[in-house]
């Protein structure tokens, strides 16, 4: 069953009249407020200047009269398609078309075998990206986690090699400074066999977090994404405010704020280079009050990344938010909750590219193996629902109830042969339906551990090499990398 | 309700001008300052910590407190002596290079402020040398570092050592915290205290 890029749009929480409000909100927000920004941005200021944007030099602020705002974001494609390494695994990012994937920085993993917490490690990293390269439901790879036992400089490289040696499927990550961007563009180029043949087909993309939320530019990541511009590799605009610290406790009031955050940075990206894809990258959060730490697991935190792919919709640029975040520390049953509400939210509103929607416990802080294995299956369901109740003849089987007849029964009718596995969602075994007298002959193993078995099984199947061992020799003698040759 | 009671109760309701206004009343009634400041407002704020910790008070509210509680205090000033008040504790607190995220950082330092201590607030994205050079000119009891992106924990490490290779590490206690910080990880770069939230970290640097 082929559950990637189905059609969304059959959950909207906002109506066209609350869309446009929003939208206008968002205007009425760069005009008067504006976006604050720091030293090293002089460059994008000017440009943005000579556009006819105020800039008071002296408070740093830039002020966005509506038709800057209007006229650069209609330059943005409306379709972005990320590349797999093969076509089979490229995402065409468009309209309610849906896509789901890894995402995060997690720093902490809950170690297969022994159910320890620790730091995650380069090895983890490859191994993950292994077992999501093998989960059918798992669209996308965002680096899900930060290899500590690597020194910062060493980060990029070595996490995007990490990754796009472990998988096919496309592989998006941020990058630290433009120097680990140019360095990242090399190693795909040599993968892709030239620069010219990435462009062509971008199997890699870039998450760069311009808004410091409320309404802050953040020089570095501005200067990443209008690098990655230049070069014709997509980006993530991410924005992610949290309501009631970082945005208005409201959520109609963190949807302005996000909208506006968005349209300043989409509109720098098309100033920058018009025409460049760019996924309006909006990801309204929220804060636990009680903490201040983040909250992703809340409902209304589907409810209000549903509103933003509207939003995004709104002015025609494919988006990226998540879904799927959970607060449990644990793989137990208020993460399967959390993950399946904001999942199915986020998934039915028609949200392009959601991600973190595999593996992530603890507020992003912290992955699991099983917690892949687990939200693959979640995953693989919500995107069932996309798919629909088919009503033709075939479907209908008039045919079939007429032959089979009053006290019938279907068990053998071709028809049923025909249509069992592709009218039914069909997991990754994680999911237990048996009668419990053969579950427990079986080992009585609830979800968590049937997942651990499972991703052990994919961990033990044997790695296949994504990067050719000519190009490998060549980018490890170009660049320092940490990950074992194999054996 | 003993009138200590009352102020007590009005910085546990986060209400500025009742807690106020029962000061006044009570410095009208000769009520020593001093029995103010600590049977009414650090009693009260005692409370709005323990609330905070079991979730029962979110953080808006606790912050309402700690500003009705420090508008009190200026009322109070005037009357208090350097005795009553014992020795301000100082601390030197920023969020490392690299980082631009301030709110839990700057919770701590509004927490530590509303528990009688002076804070010199560094801002975000402080290099190394910056924590030194505050360090030396004001000789704070307590450095507090703090760090939201996994990709700036390191920042926290190379602080540290800085501190170490000025010579100032043996005059400090020096504070980690922030939501990817851990024990583990304070331990490992030498920091002396891992504070896991805000309350915490104005509870462990009041008992340093």
């Amino acid at each position: 069953m082929q559950l990637k890029g189905l059609q969304g749009g059959l959950y909207r929480p906002l109506s066209p009249e609350q869309i446009e409000t929003i939208h206008d909100a968002a205007l009425t927000i760069l005009e008067q407020t504006g976006m604050g920004y720091e030293n090293g941005l002089e460059a994008t200021v000017e440009m943005l200047e000579d556009h006819g944007a105020e800039v008071d030099h002296k408070s740093r602020r830039i002020k966005f009269p509506r038709h800057i705002i209007e006229q650069a974001i209609v330059k943005a494609p409306s379709q972005v398609i990320l590349c797999g390494r093969q076509p089979e695994h490229d995402l065409d990012l468009r309209e309610d078309k849906v896509h789901l994937g890894t995402g995060g920085a997690a720093i902490k993993i809950i170690d297969l075998e022994t159910k320890e917490l620790r730091a995650t490690t380069l090895e983890d990293l490859y191994e993950v990206s292994r077992v999501v390269d093998q989960l059918a439901n798992i669209h996308f790879l965002v680096r899900p986690c930060i290899p500590t036992d690597l020194k910062k400089e060493d980060y990029d490289i070595n996490m995007f090699y990490a990754c796009l040696k472990a998988t096919q499927k496309h592989v998006m990550s941020g990058v630290n400074d433009e120097e680990g961007l140019r360095r990242v563009i090399d190693l795909a180029a040599m993968i892709a066999g030239g620069k010219d043949k990435l462009a062509e087909r971008p199997f890699i993309s870039f998450i760069t977090s311009i808004a410091i939320s409320p309404l802050k530019l953040c020089t570095q990541s501005t200067l990443i994404m209008q690098e990655a511009n230049r070069n014709r590799i997509p980006v993530a605009i991410s924005s992610a405010p949290m309501a009631g610290s970082t945005s208005p406790v409201t959520m109609a009031g963190t949807l302005a704020q996000l909208h506006a955050e968005e349209l300043a940075g989409i509109a720098i990206c098309q100033l920058t280079t018009p025409g460049a894809p760019v996924l309006y990258g909006g990801i309204p959060g929220l804060v636990n009050l009680a903490s201040m730490g983040y909250a992703g697991g809340p409902v209304e935190f589907g409810m209000m990344n549903a509103a933003a792919h509207q939003l995004a919709d709104h002015i025609n640029i494919p988006n990226y938010n998540s879904a799927g975040l959970a607060d449990s520390k644990e793989p137990d049953a208020q993460a399967a909750w959390e993950k399946s509400l904001t999942l199915i939210l986020a998934a039915m509103a028609g949200s392009n590219y959601i991600h973190h929607s595999a593996g992530m416990l603890e507020s992003m802080l912290t992955i699991a193996h099983e917690q892949f294995v687990m939200d693959d299956e979640i995953i693989g369901n919500c995107c069932r629902v996309l798919k629909g109740i088919e009503v033709d003849a075939e479907h209908l089987a008039l045919e079939v109830i007429e032959s089979v007849g009053p006290g019938g029964n279907y068990m053998s009718s071709p028809h049923t042969m025909a249509h069992m596995r592709r009218e039914y969602f069909q997991g990754n075994g994680v999911t237990n339906r048996k009668s419990r007298d053969r579950w427990e002959k079986d080992g009585g193993l609830d979800a968590r551990e049937k997942a651990r078995e499972i991703a052990k099984k994919l961990i033990a199947n044997r790695e296949t090499a994504y990067i050719d061992p000519d190009t490998d020799r060549a980018i490890r003698d170009k660049y320092t990398i940490h990950l074992k040759e194999e054996k | 309700m003993t009138t200590f009671n009352k102020i007590s109760q009005a910085i546990v309701d986060s209400d500025p001008g009742q807690a106020i206004s029962l000061v006044e009343t009570a410095m009208g009634n000769d009520t020593p300052a001093v029995d103010i400041l600590n049977k009414g407002l650090l009693a009260g704020m005692e409370i709005v910590g323990e609330k905070m910790e079991s979730e029962e008070m979110f953080i808006p509210e606790v912050l309402m407190s700690a500003n009705a509680m420090s508008q009190c205090v200026d009322v109070l000033k005037p009357h208090l002596s350097e005795e009553d008040t014992g020795q301000t504790k100082k601390v030197v607190i920023g969020t490392v290079q690299g980082d631009l995220h301030d709110i839990g950082k700057n919770l701590v330092s509004m927490l530590m402020e509303s528990a009688g201590m002076e804070i010199y607030d560094l801002g975000v994205d402080v290099p190394p040398d910056a924590f030194v050079e505050k360090i030396s000119e004001i000789k704070p009891e307590i450095v507090g570092i703090s760090a939201l992106l996994t990709t700036t924990m390191p920042a926290m490490q190379q602080t540290v050592e800085a501190i170490s290779e000025a010579g100032l590490r043996e005059q400090v206690k020096i504070m980690v915290g922030g939501a990817p910080v851990t024990q583990g990880f304070c331990d490992e770069i030498g920091a002396d205290v891992f504070a896991p939230d805000a309350n915490a970290a104005a509870k462990m640097a009041k008992a340093l």
